[in-house]
């Protein structure tokens, strides 16, 4: 599984606010792997990406891309405040 | 409360809502409110798709604007002093994170936290000592902001009800602790209680522009810079080192802030000719600002002085009194009109001026 991350958004409007990444999640040691598989499954992405956003202003929003063993790639765009505080850190660990 | 969830009982208040006035409740709403306000929100985007519904916004009636000056002013006994509490991040995602310095401690000698703490300081002076509000809400709601916020986090937003700075990550920027930052973001929850305008396209345009103006505003008056004096940049020395640019934006001359292979081309436009459709960016919020950015930043000009003085007070003004959520470029700029008239009189050189530097950047009144 392949997961890639962009960011664009924050008090700059910038595409590149953040960085770009790109994991290939079979490469990850275990406990990192199991950890990556469960926070960017595809199906709580999608929760996710439907919750509720919060009020606020310059927040980042991210388009996430997981492609599966079929190659078959889903993306999702959720802002920051609708990812968990751990994901977050997940993503700056990446 | 008897909102529903589905329209396939035709429950009158679902379906009589329209998604604009949703929008006001999801801004303006308490939680329940807002977060029901959120969730029929994105019904009503299902059903949009479907029957390709669209209902324009209509602003409140003159007679009921003006609703948010009564408590922008506060009576000066009742105004004295921030309650600051900055708390540091340790580069988690969590907020607040640990509490570092709180009203009255010395300096830590964190730059960070003393930064965030001096800025909140001088940014609270300037709505309190110019405008006569009482913090971001008008009622002395604590100033809480957190540094070190994740890590090489290369941004600073407003959450709704917190500010948060990254450090940075030392290539792009090496910090978000300015004091235009600080201001702008401060400005975000001073807009948030004055009625709100909604994040995306030209209200969330103008939601950015004014969060740069105060936040500009902020900058020059702890300089004592007079208008020619300052330099109408915001963010500026927070790009990376071996970046191509000086700041995040240019109110002088939107469009030149930075050229950069990284960063890529400074987009905001001066003139309304020029606009950006995008649906990035929520529709372009830091893109367009440059218009209304420009307008503020030529009506200091025309003026002259200090821009905190006047022009901030026109600004201010206008801000209270809008009440329109969904604000156009066009309805901001007859609302600055109506306040620099109710300042400066009917026919006065001031007004005179605002027109001009209205008609400027492409806006007509």
């Amino acid at each position: 599984m392949i997961i890639e991350i962009a960011a664009e958004g924050g008090v700059g409007g910038t595409a590149t606010s953040a960085l770009h990444k790109r994991i290939d999640v079979d490469q990850q040691a275990e406990p990192i792997r199991q950890e990556l598989c469960e926070a960017f499954e595809p199906e709580e992405l999608a929760r996710l990406a439907g919750s509720p956003r919060a009020r606020g202003a310059d927040r980042l929003t991210y388009r996430i891309t997981v492609t599966d063993h079929q190659q078959k790639s889903q993306i999702f765009s959720i802002r920051e405040d609708q990812l968990p505080p751990q994901m977050l850190d997940l993503i700056d660990q990446m | 409360m008897c909102f529903s969830l589905t329209c396939s009982t035709h429950h009158p208040i679902n379906c009589i809502i329209p998604p604009y006035m949703l929008k006001v409740m999801a801004l303006r709403g308490d939680e329940k409110t807002a977060q029901m306000a959120r969730t029929l929100l994105k019904q009503t985007e299902k059903l949009r798709e479907e029957r390709a519904e669209h209902n324009s916004p209509t602003p409140p009636p003159a007679a009921e604007r003006g609703v948010f000056v009564s408590r922008a002013v506060t009576e000066a006994g009742s105004l004295c002093c921030p309650e600051r509490r900055i708390h540091d991040g340790e580069f988690k995602a969590a907020l607040p994170g640990k509490l570092i310095r709180s009203e009255g401690d010395p300096a830590t000698g964190d730059a960070d936290a003393d930064l965030a703490y001096d800025g909140a300081g001088e940014v609270f002076g300037l709505f309190a000592e110019e405008y006569g509000r009482n913090s971001l809400d008008g009622a002395g709601m604590p100033l809480v902001a957190t540094v070190r916020h994740r890590r090489n986090y290369n941004n600073a937003f407003w959450d709704g009800t917190q500010m948060a700075y990254g450090t940075g990550d030392g290539k792009l920027f090496q910090t978000f602790l300015e004091l235009s930052v600080i201001g702008h973001e401060m400005a975000h929850g001073v807009i948030q209680h004055s009625g709100g305008l909604i994040y995306e396209n030209q209200s969330g345009a103008l939601n950015e522009s004014i969060a740069d103006v105060f936040g500009s505003l902020a900058l020059q008056r702890s300089l004592g810079q007079q208008v020619h004096e300052a330099d109408w940049l915001v963010g500026r020395g927070i790009l990376g080192p071996g970046i191509n640019g000086v700041a995040l934006r240019s109110m002088k001359a939107p469009g030149t802030a930075y050229s950069d292979d990284l960063l890529g081309q400074d987009p905001q436009p001066w003139h309304m000719d020029h606009f950006v459709t995008t649906t990035d960016d929520n529709g372009g919020v830091h893109i367009n600002s440059g218009i209304p950015n420009h307008a503020f930043y030529l009506f200091c000009n025309y003026i002259g002085g200090k821009s905190w003085d006047l022009p901030g007070r026109v600004w201010y003004r206008a801000l209270q009194n809008l009440n329109n959520p969904m604000a156009t470029f066009a309805d901001w700029a007859d609302q600055t009109m109506d306040a620099v008239i109710e300042l400066t009189g009917m026919g006065s050189i001031e007004t005179q001026m605002l027109r001009r530097t209205w008609k400027l950047v492409g806006i007509s009144i």
